[in-house]
Order: C-alpha cells, then sequence, then structure tokens
C-alpha cells in the first residue's frame, strides 16, 4: 500500500466515519441551548425532571453522523428514534404519563365544589386566543392547534396534540410549555393582582364538604361516562386519567396505582424526555417558528390566566356566595402549582384565608378542560 | 428558579420580538409568512384514479388528518383526465392559498361539440354548502374568478359543484373553440369563516362538556348526600336536619366523630389517672429512732408528698 493510498484511506475514514470534521455551525449553537437547559435544571432546579432529560436528548442528537434519530438500512429505527416512535409517534407516552397524574389524582376538592369547572373551561380563553395570534402569523390550522394549547399547561396533553397534528413543533412546544409551567409563581401574580381588589382577595370561602369514598370511586367512572360520551377523540387521555384514578380510590389495587404513580411514571418520564429532546436537531430547530412559539407559549398563559380570574368574576355575579377570584388562575392546569400560587396570593391578602383546597378544584377541571381543549381540535381535524 | 428581574425582562423581550415580527408580518405579509410557514407539510397531494367516466382524487386536505375523496364527471363530452396542480403556479397576492384546502385541479376534456357547452361536475362528502368552485386563467384579468358553480345537496353529507363550461369561453384556459377544454381551477372554502367559526364553536364546547360533568356530579353528590344522611338517621347524634346543613356536614361520619370524641375523652380521663398514680411515689413507713437534721429533712418531704397524693386522690374522685 501506497503512502497516497493510506492518506487517502485516512482522510476517508477522518471525513466518513469521524464526527469532527462534519460538525456545523447551527450543531455547535444547539449543544450551547443543550447546555443552557442540563444549567438551568441542574444549577437553578429549574423542572429537572424534564429538563435533564430534554437537554440531555437535544444534546446527543445535535452531534454529526450519530445514529440515534434515522432510521437504518432495513427499515429498522435508531436508539432515540425507537424510542419517538413507539413512544411518542404511536401516542403511547402521554397516556401513559396521564394514567399515572390520574393515580397521583384526589378529586376530592372537585367533587366538592363542581362549579369550579367551570372556572377550568374559562382558563381555556387563552388556547383559542394563540390559536387565532398564531394563524395570522402564517402558522396553519394544525399548528396553530399545536401551538395554542400549550397555555392548558399540560405538558402531556401538548405532546399528545403536537405529536397528532404537527409533529416538527413538538420540541418546541414541549420546551415551552414546561418552561412556562414552571415559571407559574412568577406569570401569574402579577395578572392575579391586576385583576382583582384587595376586598376581593380577601374573600373567604365556605370549608368544603368533605366527599366519601364511594363518591369519589364513582367519580371517574361518571366523568368518564359523560366526557367520552361527548368528545370520543379525548379517549386515549381521559380513560387512562379516570382509570388511574379508579385504581386509586377502588383501594385493592394498592400495587398497581402505586407502580403508576412511582415507578412507572418515572420510566416513561426518561424516554419522553429524551424523545422530545432528540426532535431538536439543529436543521429542524433553528428557524423563527420556535421563537414565536415561545413568545406566543407565554401570551397563551397570560391569557389563560386572565380567562379564569375572568370566569370567577362572572360567576360571582350570579352566586349568593361568593368565589375567591384568585381560584380563578388556578384553572390552569399546573397541579398543583397554580392552586399553591393562589393560595400564596390569599394568604398576602389575609393571612388567615387558606385557598389551597378551594383552588384544587379548578385546578383539576383545567385538567380535564386542556383534555377536552385537545380532544376538540383533535376532532377538527380528523 | 428564574428570579423576578429575569422574568420582567424575558417578558420583555418576548413582547418586543412578538410586536416586531407582528410589523413584518403587516408591512411584508407574503415575505414574512413565507419565512415563518418554512416547509408547507400541509400541501395536498391528490393521487387519481379512473372509475368508469369517473376520476376519482384521492387526498388528505388541508387541516385534515384522514383522506378525501373527490369525484370528477363530465356531461356533454369525456373527461379525458384529471391532474393535480401546484399552487405556485397560479399564486396571486390577491388569493390566499389556504382558502383551497383540497388543492387545484387541472380538468382536461374532449370529444366536446366545437364552442358548444358542458358540465363539470365534482362531488365529495369534503364540501360544505358555502363551498364555491374558483377558476383560473392566466389570460384574463383577474385571472382567478368565481365560476358560480351550482351547489346540490346529495345524501350522505355529498355535495355537487356544477360548473358550466364553454369550449373557447373564459374558463377555457387554451382559449380556443376546438373541442377540448381545460378547466384549471379548485374548491374554496374560507379559511378564516372556517378557523374563527370553529374556533367558536369549540370554546363554547368546552363549556357546555365541563357544564355537563358538572350537573352530573352535582347530581350524583345530592344522591351520595342522601344516601349518607338516611345511613346516619337511626341513632344519629345532632345529625343535621336542613337540607343545606346536611351538604356542610356529612351525617354519618359527624355521628362517628362525636361518639368518638366522647370515647376519646373517656380514655384520656383513664389515662391520666392512672399515670398520676404511677408518678406519685408510695409512702415510707415512718421510724421515730433517728432524729438527726438528715431525718427530719426526709420526714418532712414525706409528710408533703402524702399531702399532695391526698388532694390528688380527692380532686379526682369529686
Amino acid at each position: 500500500m501506497s503512502w497516497d493510498q493510506v492518506y487517502e484511506l485516512l482522510i476517508s475514514i477522518l471525513t466518513t466515519q469521524t464526527g469532527l470534521p462534519n460538525l456545523v455551525f447551527k450543531q455547535v449553537i444547539m449543544l450551547a441551548i443543550a447546555f443552557v437547559f442540563l444549567y438551568l435544571a441542574v444549577a437553578k432546579k429549574y423542572e429537572p425532571l424534564l429538563l435533564v432529560p430534554i437537554g440531555f436528548g437535544i444534546f446527543l442528537v445535535n452531534f454529526p453522523l450519530v445514529p440515534l434519530m434515522g432510521v437504518g438500512e432495513h427499515g429498522t429505527p435508531e436508539l432515540i428514534r425507537a424510542f419517538y416512535k413507539y413512544g411518542i409517534e404511536w401516542e403511547i407516552i402521554p397516556c401513559v404519563i396521564f394514567l399515572g397524574l390520574g393515580a397521583m389524582t384526589d378529586f376530592g376538592p372537585l367533587i366538592a365544589n363542581p362549579k369550579t369547572l367551570i372556572i377550568g373551561a374559562g382558563a381555556q380563553l387563552g388556547v383559542f386566543i394563540t390559536y387565532i395570534g398564531t394563524l395570522v402569523f402564517g402558522f396553519t390550522l394544525k399548528e396553530a392547534a399545536s401551538v395554542g394549547i400549550i397555555g392548558g399547561a399540560d405538558g402531556p396533553t401538548t405532546i399528545y396534540l403536537t405529536a397528532k397534528l404537527a409533529p416538527h413543533l413538538l420540541g418546541a412546544n414541549a420546551l415551552a410549555a414546561y418552561s412556562y409551567m414552571a415559571m407559574v409563581p412568577l406569570i401569574q401574580p402579577p395578572i392575579m393582582r391586576l385583576m382583582t381588589t384587595p376586598e376581593q382577595r380577601r374573600i373567604k370561602m365556605r370549608q368544603l364538604r368533605p366527599v366519601s369514598a364511594t363518591e369519589k370511586l364513582l367519580f371517574p367512572l361518571i366523568a368518564a361516562i359523560l366526557i367520552i360520551l361527548l368528545i370520543p377523540a379525548v379517549a386515549p387521555l381521559m380513560g387512562m386519567f379516570m382509570f388511574g384514578n379508579f385504581m386509586r380510590e377502588c383501594g385493592v389495587v394498592k400495587r398497581l396505582s402505586d407502580t403508576a404513580q412511582n415507578a412507572l411514571m418515572n420510566i416513561v418520564t426518561i424516554f419522553l424526555g429524551l424523545s422530545v429532546g432528540a426532535t431538536m436537531e439543529a436543521e429542524k430547530f433553528l428557524s423563527l417558528k420556535p421563537l414565536l412559539i415561545f413568545g406566543f407559549g407565554l401570551i397563551d398563559f397570560v391569557v389563560c390566566t386572565f380567562g379564569g380570574i375572568l370566569t370567577v368574576h362572572i360567576m360571582n355575579l350570579f352566586l349568593k356566595e361568593k368565589l375567591n377570584p384568585l381560584i380563578g388562575s388556578a384553572g390552569v392546569s399546573a397541579v398543583p402549582m397554580s392552586a399553591r400560587v393562589s393560595h400564596a396570593e390569599g394568604l398576602k391578602a389575609d393571612p388567615d384565608n387558606w385557598l389551597v383546597m378551594h383552588a384544587m378544584g379548578p385546578n383539576l377541571a383545567g385538567v380535564i378542560g386542556s383534555a377536552a381543549a385537545a380532544g376538540m381540535f383533535i376532532a377538527m381535524f380528523q | 428558579m428564574m428570579t423576578r428581574h429575569s422574568t420582567i425582562w424575558l417578558a420583555r423581550a418576548v413582547a418586543l420580538f412578538l410586536a416586531a415580527a407582528l410589523l413584518a408580518v403587516l408591512l411584508q405579509p407574503g415575505q414574512a409568512r413565507a419565512f415563518v410557514v418554512g416547509t408547507d407539510f400541509e400541501k395536498p397531494k391528490p393521487e387519481f384514479s379512473r372509475e368508469g367516466e369517473t376520476v376519482v382524487a384521492k387526498l388528505i386536505p388541508r387541516a385534515k388528518s384522514s383522506s378525501v375523496t373527490i369525484d370528477f364527471r363530465v356531461s356533454g363530452a369525456r373527461l379525458a383526465a384529471v391532474r393535480g396542480v401546484d399552487f405556485e403556479t397560479a399564486a396571486r397576492p390577491e388569493v390566499n392559498e389556504k382558502n383551497f384546502k383540497s388543492a387545484l385541479f387541472d380538468i382536461q376534456v374532449d370529444d366536446v361539440p366545437v364552442g358548444g357547452k358542458i358540465r363539470v361536475s365534482i362531488l365529495s362528502s369534503f364540501f360544505t354548502r358555502s363551498t364555491a368552485f374558483y377558476v383560473y386563467n392566466p389570460r384574463l384579468q383577474p385571472p382567478w374568478t368565481d365560476a358560480q358553480a351550482e351547489n346540490i345537496d346529495h345524501p350522505e353529507r355529498v355535495q355537487e359543484l356544477v360548473v358550466t363550461v364553454a369550449d373557447g369561453g373564459p374558463f377555457d384556459a387554451d382559449g380556443a373553440a376546438d373541442g377540448r377544454i381545460t378547466l384549471t381551477g379548485g374548491p374554496r372554502d374560507s379559511f378564516w369563516g372556517y378557523a374563527l367559526g370553529t374556533l367558536f364553536i369549540r370554546f363554547f364546547g368546552i363549556f357546555i362538556v365541563l357544564s355537563v360533568l358538572m350537573v352530573g356530579i352535582l347530581f350524583s353528590g345530592r344522591i351520595f348526600q342522601w344516601l349518607e344522611g338516611r345511613k346516619s338517621r337511626p341513632g344519629a347524634v345532632g345529625a343535621p336536619t336542613a337540607g343545606a346543613a346536611a351538604s356542610e356536614k356529612p351525617a354519618a361520619s359527624d355521628t362517628r366523630s362525636v361518639a368518638s370524641a366522647e370515647v376519646a375523652a373517656a380514655i384520656a380521663t383513664a389515662l391520666h389517672l392512672h399515670i398520676v398514680r404511677r408518678r406519685t411515689t408510695q409512702p415510707q413507713p415512718l421510724s421515730s429512732s433517728s432524729t438527726n437534721a438528715w431525718a427530719l429533712s426526709g420526714r418532712s418531704r414525706m409528710m408533703d408528698e402524702r399531702q399532695q397524693q391526698a388532694r390528688r386522690t380527692y380532686r379526682s374522685r369529686s
């Protein structure tokens, strides 16, 4: 073998089998973005359960020539592509997360005060306002719907809907949804104070009635019947959610309920985060759309908070026993963060005003409301 | 967590960015939108098949996830072929591509009586009563024209658009009365009308769904409270009588809590007496033999303890 041949072989190996000569500037930017998210998650404890796997997913797929998100010669998906295909494309992971969420949820506050369901509906205002806003900016109807749902503050619902309608926006939408969910304590209070007077913030609500175990047991069945009959498209999400809750409340499958709440939830969170992060390859992600999505996501959250509080004000016009409008902001489904924010703001106005259980009602209604909105959008595009 | 200060800056940056983007869209709508939209993932890609005299197009229209079929028929001549047309070739600033959800078609008709008229029928369950058919002819000014198609209802929600075309007339793309007609155009629906209409319906739809759920929970809650009230009635202590009061206090659980409070108080008293007795030291027998200071002090302490014990016993009995 001559020196020329050795040189040619060496160059061939360097250019086709090593990453360094193939590294492009866009990938370097994406690696920097990955580091930012990992830093926020690790150093600042900013939604670490999701941002660590998402950040690492971004980190891994933005190296050149990596066999992670492609499809092999025989059509076999590569490692993370397989997680994505079977977990997200097949819509399994978001539904399994809903199963875990159902197993974690105590619907007692919602059953004790069903009026708060209306607040959960009112808090979906931002979803529809953002939908119009994004259409003005040239998004398609499907893209607009998937961006709009970010304001519902429900990560799995956002991922479920986006994977169904606009999979190319999955990374940006998921990242925006989880980022703003973590920022609920900063985004909501100024809007809450702006939309309420000190007297309204001091309104004390009557203690919730205790809810019997039988009522809690039958709730998932009743809710599933009504919601699935009205919006069949939401059956995968709502069905799993109510199944998880039924396992919790029936009390005879404690091991299953415990697995759904903990081990299963943790496992799917790892695959969800990695898969979502891996969709953010430089070629697909670096454009104006993700920036617009982040912008609209913030507006979405603000309008949803506004919508929830406005709904309480409207309800108070007709109710004898007034609701504290601070619980309206909990209509976004960031459980239990937004309920805690309502409680904290209530305590600032009156140290004896304990709102957390009252705010859990709209908070849970928000979960159902955002899933219903997602179902409406899915039905619209069928 | 982010600080309040950084959040304010983030909010300002987002507001500024959106304002700039909106300005760009308003000033240069075509270019800005094209920049935002990027790849058109929803472009319909029709596939054609022939069933006798009918050509069937199968495609996934814009804003849909499932495929639809569109049937093309001609009366008064022979339908030679139908093919899809890329909208970019017919794009004009006054026409929004999104209004044409099911693509553009080039319909070629042969064996037309020279200078005669034919009727082109386009049928689909995807069309609505407000669907129109727009014809594109670059030789005309403006090139896009509403063909004033008849919109006919059929069973199973099928709508038929019927366009009358004259050989060599304004809708004939070749412009010549030569026994052949080329009709270019597509079914048109109002994008914004659909987007806003469906938005309005679906937003209130969520209210309706959650209101139905609310009524369901209220109704079942009443039944459960009534059943609980019935269970608690025999032997209930201080069970609520009024309906409103009953909603605040579940009778069964309250009855149990009152009874258990009495039991708890009795147990607590018994425990207290037991512990007090155990804590109190037993009096020692007195011996008067020693009279030193230590003995006198000890005797005095024992007397005090006896006195205390006597007082406690008396109190507990009274």
